[in-house]
């Protein structure tokens, strides 16, 4: 490393431009060490045929091949795609929803309010699945409910439904997302200048209006985070499976996510294991890519 | 100019450091997936009996029964002072999940529960083979056979030439159906069936008393155990452990096997299962059917502590009867066996506490925990749903029908039994066409 570009005026009080690197050099090393190493170990582990015990064989792309000829594979990631929907699409709308109607007055009790749209966040993924297993239950909540209103039609094993599991498992999503959706709207509109939602109401604009005109413009930044977030939260989905269905009934809630646990440490298919999460990687970074294009060319 | 010649040679040294990054992990032949595997230590065991006397203690990873267990350890040490055992719990799944990571490390245990993964691992000699041990001890005369058959991880001993051995076993389990004595008497059912087709002309008289016939909790394993307790039945023995043990040639796509499979379809058209099925646990079928939710129950001799202690003599077990009365009694059962450690340093330590596990005093502590003692001649007569397990267990002890459980055929196999079973509960899937995955995920794991 110069200790002086070329380029810069002899005397100058200007520092070296690779100086910042230095700050950022340990975090780096450990984001090295513990992220990147891993997953380009896991790269390496994908172009073999191994079952976590013995020597490993070379198998190059055999993988890869293996993967696109999967029909359950197939099936698991249009089983994200739709949670996608209910763990992004839904809780975004809702999250706005709830934003148009908390962000123009102050009341009290808001705090709490917020605290238990929070909630969910705080719960570790494992102990929501188990509650919402017992609330889809034969005697669960959720048919308690449709009985008490008479709907005994409606009634079903959620979870056992071959026609009903994918969304109950897609609900939880939405149950757990939507309250970080919404403090992310919310802190979002603390931003905003209240001159301008005051020069709006001068000017005669409704509730909705309002929201339209000045809200949501100033929340496209954080749009853009919580669809990242919640479309990765969808694609990756591990935990809320594997312990409300652990894919089942048949297939029908397999996601690609569960499909990596099971080749890795029940099926004794590591390699195939590294090289399904390896494109699942790439899908999640190529979507990501994407909504941050396109928040980006909005603005 | 300046600016581009700058991007250009910011790209190159980036190109340079990532190639830099990913060379030295394909050169290396020690990051081979494996390479470090070889275990250390012993390959067999001593072909005498022998006591230690030095302090000794033994770590010992387990996933079922703790309390059983913990007894088990007390008796042991209470007899053997020197030599210690520290016991490490785990939950079933976090146990077979992680079990061939556990066992070829440098902190393996030296006494581990058998699983379905440890086929693998002898195969490879990360387990001891026991069969010197077998005969130095004498385990053929103290445990039946069959429950030794199932620990050869279908390979012969080096050692000695016979079969291998690679665990000892310590409280058996087997499936079979529990029943509501008061609801089956509702509905007219006067004691356990002696064939399948009397079986269903009892389901039926459920159904027609208004009742929920059969508890399954198809959810998790439950349902595996409704269609191997059908298979069972249907499909010849021999033929069974041929393919679970992947003999060469071997086939579950059998006339046979489709007639399970028809059999379980079948019963759900007909309404004989609790309505959501699909969607309950194997715990949560148990507890509603402790609660009075279903007269006949499909589960193992697991949960018969469980429904004891809340149903009292209100509860019957009777093994799935064949297709003919006399027909020999077929049950799918294995055993709670502890494995030995090829990492181990003390081979005589581990074998000690495998014998003691044989011994009447260990076979009282068994079945004082809800287990079936390898040698049950040696305990107690245990009383009411229990003594109808013990019985059913006998009877299948002596006709040479305790058949594993199917998901030891492949690692795979139970993520597909358990899909495929879904699917045949809510009569989603042709027998055939159920079969021929279950052969699929068989071929590609035995090919060789």
């Amino acid at each position: 490393m110069p200790s002086r570009p070329p380029n810069q005026p002899a005397g100058g009080r200007r520092r070296s431009p690779y100086r910042g690197y230095v700050y950022v050099l340990p975090a780096f090393a450990v984001y090295f060490a513990f992220a990147v190493l891993p997953a380009l170990h896991t790269a390496y582990l994908s172009l073999f045929e191994w079952d976590g015990v013995t020597l490993g064989d070379w198998v190059g792309l055999g993988n890869y091949q293996e993967i696109f000829q999967d029909s359950v594979l197939r099936q698991s990631v249009l089983n994200a795609l739709v949670l996608v929907v209910f763990f992004s699409f839904v809780p975004i709308v809702l999250g706005l929803a709830m934003t148009g109607l908390l962000a123009r007055f102050r009341r009290p009790g808001m705090g709490a309010y917020r605290f238990l749209f929070m909630l969910p966040q705080v719960v570790p993924l494992v102990a929501v699945g188990v509650t919402w297993r017992w609330l889809y239950g034969d005697d669960g909540l959720v048919n308690q409910t449709f009985r008490a209103v008479g709907l005994d039609g409606v009634t079903r094993a959620w979870l056992g439904d071959f026609g009903a599991a994918l969304i109950a498992v897609g609900l939880v999503g939405t149950w757990v997302l939507s309250g970080l959706c919404m403090m992310l709207f919310l802190s979002g509109v603390q931003k905003v200048d209240p001159s301008l939602y005051e020069a709006a109401r001068l000017d005669g604009a409704g509730p909705v209006r309002e929201f339209v005109s000045v809200t949501l413009p100033h929340l496209r930044g954080e749009l853009a985070v919580a669809m990242t977030v919640t479309t990765v939260a969808a694609l990756a989905s591990f935990d809320i499976v594997y312990v409300t269905t652990n894919g089942g009934p048949g297939e029908q809630t397999t996601v690609p996510g569960l499909l990596v646990y099971r080749l890795a440490f029940s099926e004794g298919k590591v390699g195939l294991a590294a090289a399904l999460a390896v494109v699942l990687g790439c899908l999640i970074l190529a979507i990501v890519y994407l909504i941050n294009r396109l928040s980006r060319s909005e603005t | 100019m300046m600016e581009r010649t700058h991007r250009v040679r910011r790209r190159v040294a980036a190109a340079v450091s990532a190639v830099a990054l990913v060379l030295p992990l394909t050169a290396c032949d020690a990051l081979t997936p494996g390479s470090a595997a070889a275990a250390p230590g012993p390959a067999s065991v001593p072909s005498s009996t022998a006591v230690p006397d030095e302090d000794i203690t033994l770590k010992l990873q387990f996933a079922d029964a703790p309390l059983m267990v913990d007894a088990l350890i007390a008796a042991f040490e209470k007899k053997h002072p020197r030599i210690g055992v520290e016991p490490q719990y785990k939950t079933f799944s976090d146990y077979v999940q992680n079990l061939k990571l556990t066992m070829t490390s440098d902190s393996a245990p030296d006494i581990a529960q058998y699983a379905v993964g440890m086929t693998d691992l002898a195969a490879d000699g990360h387990i001891l083979d026991l069969a010197p041990y077998r005969e130095a001890y004498g385990w053929d005369d103290a445990i039946p056979p069959v429950s030794l058959d199932q620990l050869t991880a279908g390979q012969t001993s080096e050692a000695t030439g016979g079969r291998a051995l690679f665990g000892v076993p310590a409280g058996l389990s087997m499936t079979g159906i529990y029943y509501n004595k008061e609801l089956a008497r509702k509905a007219g059912i006067d004691g356990p069936p002696t064939t399948v087709a009397q079986f269903e002309e009892q389901l039926a008289a459920a159904k027609e008393a208004d009742l929920t016939p059969l508890g399954v909790g198809a959810l998790d394993s439950g349902g595996l155990h409704l269609w191997a307790a059908l298979l069972n039945q249907t499909m010849p023995t021999d033929d069974y452990w041929d393919w679970v043990n992947g003999t060469r040639g071997a086939t579950i796509e059998t006339p046979a096997a489709v007639t399970a499979g028809e059999l379980v379809i079948d019963w759900g058209r007909k309404g004989y299962y609790n309505e959501s099925a699909n969607g309950t646990a194997q715990v949560d079928s148990t507890a509603q059917f402790a609660k009075g939710d279903s007269v006949f129950l499909i589960n193992g001799n697991w949960a018969a502590g469980q429904l004891a202690t809340v149903m009292g003599e209100n509860v019957g077990f009777f093994p799935m009867p064949g297709e003919q009365a006399a027909d020999p009694t077929v049950a799918s059962g294995f055993s709670v066996s502890y494995a030995v450690a090829s990492r181990t340093e003390h081979p005589e330590a581990a074998g000690l506490f495998l014998d003691f596990l044989t011994s009447p005093e260990a076979g009282q502590i068994i079945s004082d925990n809800g287990f079936l003692p390898p040698n049950p001649d040696a305990v107690k007569k245990p009383a009411g749903v229990l003594a109808d397990i013990a019985d059913g267990h006998r009877r299948a002890v002596a006709d040479d029908g305790i058949t594993t459980f199917p998901d030891f055929a492949a690692p795979a196999m139970l993520d597909r039994l358990r899909s495929g079973v879904q699917k045949l509960v809510a009569d989603r899937i042709d027998p055939a066409d159920y079969l021929d995955s279950l052969q699929d995920e068989w071929e590609e794991h035995h090919a060789e």
